[in-house]
């Protein structure tokens, strides 16, 4: 490899790990998770509509793949009029909110492990037509 | 709860019991240690000035007094209303007794020996009428259900709209004393009662005489009974009830008229099975369409003739099309249906509005374009269809299969099972991806609702089972996790989108599925049975079996996300929406409820590994002919 290559991928290689710290310090909340938790629940009621930990209801926010940015201006103006409007709350319990959402780890079994839901597609699956005509 | 008039016909009895019998002793001895009440007991004077006596039944007794021969050959009236009844067939009367309706009462308990009907005792008439509304629909035919006069009618009102919406049959007897002259009796009685509930009632008569009664008896239940369905009523003065007349003079018991609905027009069925056999991509979406095993069996004929999707929708639906068939479902996102026949759909604006604007066609079959009136606003906003035809759609359906059948040539039943087939293949992968989706806080604490619904469904898939309770906000997780492939297997919700439905509908659904030896189910929200608590009383006295699970998610949660909205558009403050719409501190022990009002019952289960056992040891008791109730705490929704 030529020298000028070789300082051309060292350029690139350190950008890139830069990049990547950068994201993931951007990826670190910065809100306070534990009282996240307790706007999530008992303040803001959340749960109402996406479960105690995120992921039982609709749409579910467990894994979360909002940056935080992003999650903040949503609750600011959510497109979807089913979605409250978050206008007048404090950014720092949006934070909070979203660093607790971050936090839960997701609780979801492989599908084959669960035997109700195996059984379920099993069934479904030899489900057939009547075949009346 | 002892009502106003009970309290009374409690009283009128301890006067009774004052002067006929009795020691005379006892009483001094209590009057010794109870204080003397400040408001002395009515007296018989005061009993003939409240209920206007002398009344029917005191011309009895004196008739009695006369000589027995005068008694045998007269009867009370009320005898011959119950043979009239008889003519139409029904197995039940719920009620909550009432004074007003006291000679129909009488009759059918000793008359008839409380058989054809039997009485089911109801503690709130709105339970007694939604009771009647879900054996309608689980039975076929109407329930009579017989309450007091005003306040017992106001008092059922609601379940009688919830009916009205639904478009299901009932049959509703109010007693009311024509002459009033007592203070209780004047404001239970009313120059025309119908008109407190006539907005929701398909008809309704005062029958002044025998004949009138008889007469509008068998009106009003061809009236109920023809489609559009609905709730009927008869006012039924009580002077009337408690009559005696004659053997010689009882008028005659009519027969009641053979039945046939009102069927589409047989050239505009026509083209819609023209429509339908060309189109690309045709869409079937029923509604409250199939409530018997033809029409059920209509559908999918139907459906695989034409290898389409069908579509029976969500709220205000009927199951109408087995869950797990492969053209259940809209075809996913990319079908675009050029033409899609609704059938039974009450508001088809907005999908006929889109489509027409993008050059596709929508029809309309439905019973409601044949409809008179309605005061609430249960048609839904006007619907520019392209075409609609005035007919029930199921007495329909087996002419538009003809129909269909005579314009599907071999080069078109290619093209057909080719679609369905790609139909077939993009509703199984969206049964795996939604079914997969669920196993997210599968092991969640409150229990998640696919957990709840998934344990059910695993326990009862070898029972022939029916679900007796409305969609909530459970009925996705439902149809993917239980395949509801017999026309019972859902009873449908409760039509006017009304909270209270559920618990006693259910029990009325439960009576009807098991004398057919089915398994009732119910998944009731815990805010539906704090309306009507005193069902699961009459479950357990009347030993109807059914099992009761409680998705107890201690609030009204739609309404906690429209508060949390209406604040945060009005930017003040979003902290507040649990004020007025939770159900909590304290939280209620619906289990220990249950245990109040003398049924079994289990919980309240919070862990997920508990409720399978929960379940098992339930419906043990639901199997072997007994209500059961699992509190079961979960997830909102």
């Amino acid at each position: 490899m030529r020298p000028l290559s070789i300082w051309l991928v060292t350029v690139v290689v350190c950008f890139a790990t830069i990049d990547l710290a950068a994201q993931a310090q951007a990826a670190r909340p910065a809100g306070d998770a534990s009282r996240g938790k307790q706007l999530f629940e008992k303040t803001y009621r959340c749960y109402a509509c996406h479960g105690y930990d995120g992921q039982t209801g609709s749409p579910r926010l467990v894994p979360m793949q909002m940056t935080e940015q992003a999650f903040v201006a949503f609750l600011r103006k959510p497109p979807r009029e089913a979605m409250p409007r978050f206008a007048d709350v404090p950014e720092q319990d949006l934070t909070a909110v979203y660093a607790y959402i971050k936090s839960i780890p997701v609780a979801a079994p492989p599908a084959d492990s669960v035997p109700i839901l195996r059984d379920v597609l099993q069934r479904r699956g030899q489900s057939g037509q009547t075949r009346t005509r | 709860m002892v009502g106003r008039r009970d309290f009374f016909k409690g009283a009128a009895a301890s006067a009774a019991g004052l002067v006929v019998g009795g020691s005379a002793a006892p009483r001094e001895a209590e009057a010794a240690v109870v204080p003397p009440p400040s408001v002395r007991p009515p007296t018989e004077a005061d009993m003939q000035a409240e209920f206007g006596l002398p009344r029917a039944e005191s011309r009895g007794l004196a008739l009695q007094q006369e000589g027995a021969t005068a008694v045998t050959e007269s009867e009370p009236a009320s005898d011959y209303m119950v043979d009239v009844l008889k003519k139409l067939d029904f197995e039940y009367a719920a009620i909550n007794p009432g004074s007003a309706f006291v000679g129909l009462h009488e009759s059918f308990i000793t008359y008839t020996g409380n058989k054809n009907p039997e009485l089911l005792t109801c503690l709130h008439e709105e339970a007694a009428i939604a009771l009647s509304h879900g054996y309608a629909k689980a039975a076929g035919k109407p329930m009579l259900a017989m309450v007091h006069g005003v306040v017992g009618l106001l008092h059922g009102s609601m379940a009688l709209f919830q009916a009205w919406a639904d478009r299901v049959p009932l049959f509703l007897i109010v007693g009311m004393h024509r002459n009033p002259t007592g203070i209780v009796n004047l404001p239970h009685s009313a120059q025309d009662l119908g008109t407190i509930v006539r907005d929701f009632v398909k008809f309704d008569d005062e029958t002044t005489t025998l004949e009138r009664f008889a007469e509008s008896a068998m009106r009003a239940y061809e009236i109920a009974m023809t489609p559009p369905r609905g709730p009927v009523m008869l006012v039924v003065p009580t002077e009337l009830q408690e009559e005696r007349i004659s053997r010689g003079q009882r008028p005659r018991v009519p027969e009641l008229a053979r039945l046939t609905p009102p069927v589409g027009d047989p050239n505009a069925v026509r083209e819609v099975a023209r429509l339908l056999v060309n189109a690309e991509t045709p869409l079937l979406m029923p509604r409250k369409v199939a409530r018997t095993q033809q029409g059920w069996d209509a559908m999918i004929e139907l459906g695989e003739l034409l290898q389409c999707p069908v579509d029976p929708g969500g709220y205000g639906s009927w199951q109408n099309f087995p869950t797990w068939h492969p053209l259940w479902g809209n075809g996913g996102s990319a079908y675009r249906p050029d033409v899609t026949v609704a059938m039974e759909m009450s508001d088809m604006s907005q999908l006929a509005r889109t489509a027409r604007a993008q050059g596709r066609k929508t029809i309309s079959i439905s019973a409601e374009h044949v409809f008179g009136h309605s005061n609430i606003h249960d048609y839904g906003r006007y619907a520019e269809v392209d075409l609609m035809v005035a007919g029930d759609a199921e007495a329909t359906l087996p002419i538009l299969i003809e129909e269909v059948k005579r314009l599907i040539t071999a080069d078109k039943r290619r093209t057909l099972d080719e679609r369905g087939a790609r139909v077939a293949a993009t509703h199984r992968e969206a049964h795996a991806k939604y079914v997969d989706g669920l196993r997210y806080g599968w092991d969640a604490n409150p229990i998640s609702v696919p957990r709840m619904v998934g344990e059910l469904a695993e326990q009862i898939k070898n029972d022939d089972w029916a679900l007796v309770s409305g969609s909530q906000f459970t009925i996705e997780v439902q149809r993917r996790l239980m395949n509801f492939d017999r026309h019972y297997r859902y009873n449908g919700d409760n039509g006017g989108f009304g909270v209270g439905y559920d618990t006693p509908a259910s029990l009325g659904a439960a009576l009807a599925h098991s004398k057919r030896g089915r398994l009732p189910i119910a998944i009731v929200g815990d805010g539906d049975l704090n309306f009507s608590p005193g069902s699961l009383w009459t479950a357990a006295h009347h030993r109807i079996p059914l099992l009761y699970v409680v998705h107890n998610n201690r609030a009204y949660h739609a309404e906690v996300m429209i508060v949390q909205r209406m604040s945060g558009n009005r930017g003040r403050g979003s902290g507040h929406a649990h004020v007025g719409t939770t159900i909590d501190n304290p939280n209620i022990n619906y289990a220990q409820m249950a245990k109040g009002y003398g049924m079994y019952s289990e919980g309240p289960i919070e862990n997920p590994k508990d409720l399978a056992a929960a379940y098992s040891r339930a419906l043990e008791r639901v199997r072997k002919g007994e209500p059961a109730l699992v509190d079961v705490v979960a997830q909102p929704r």
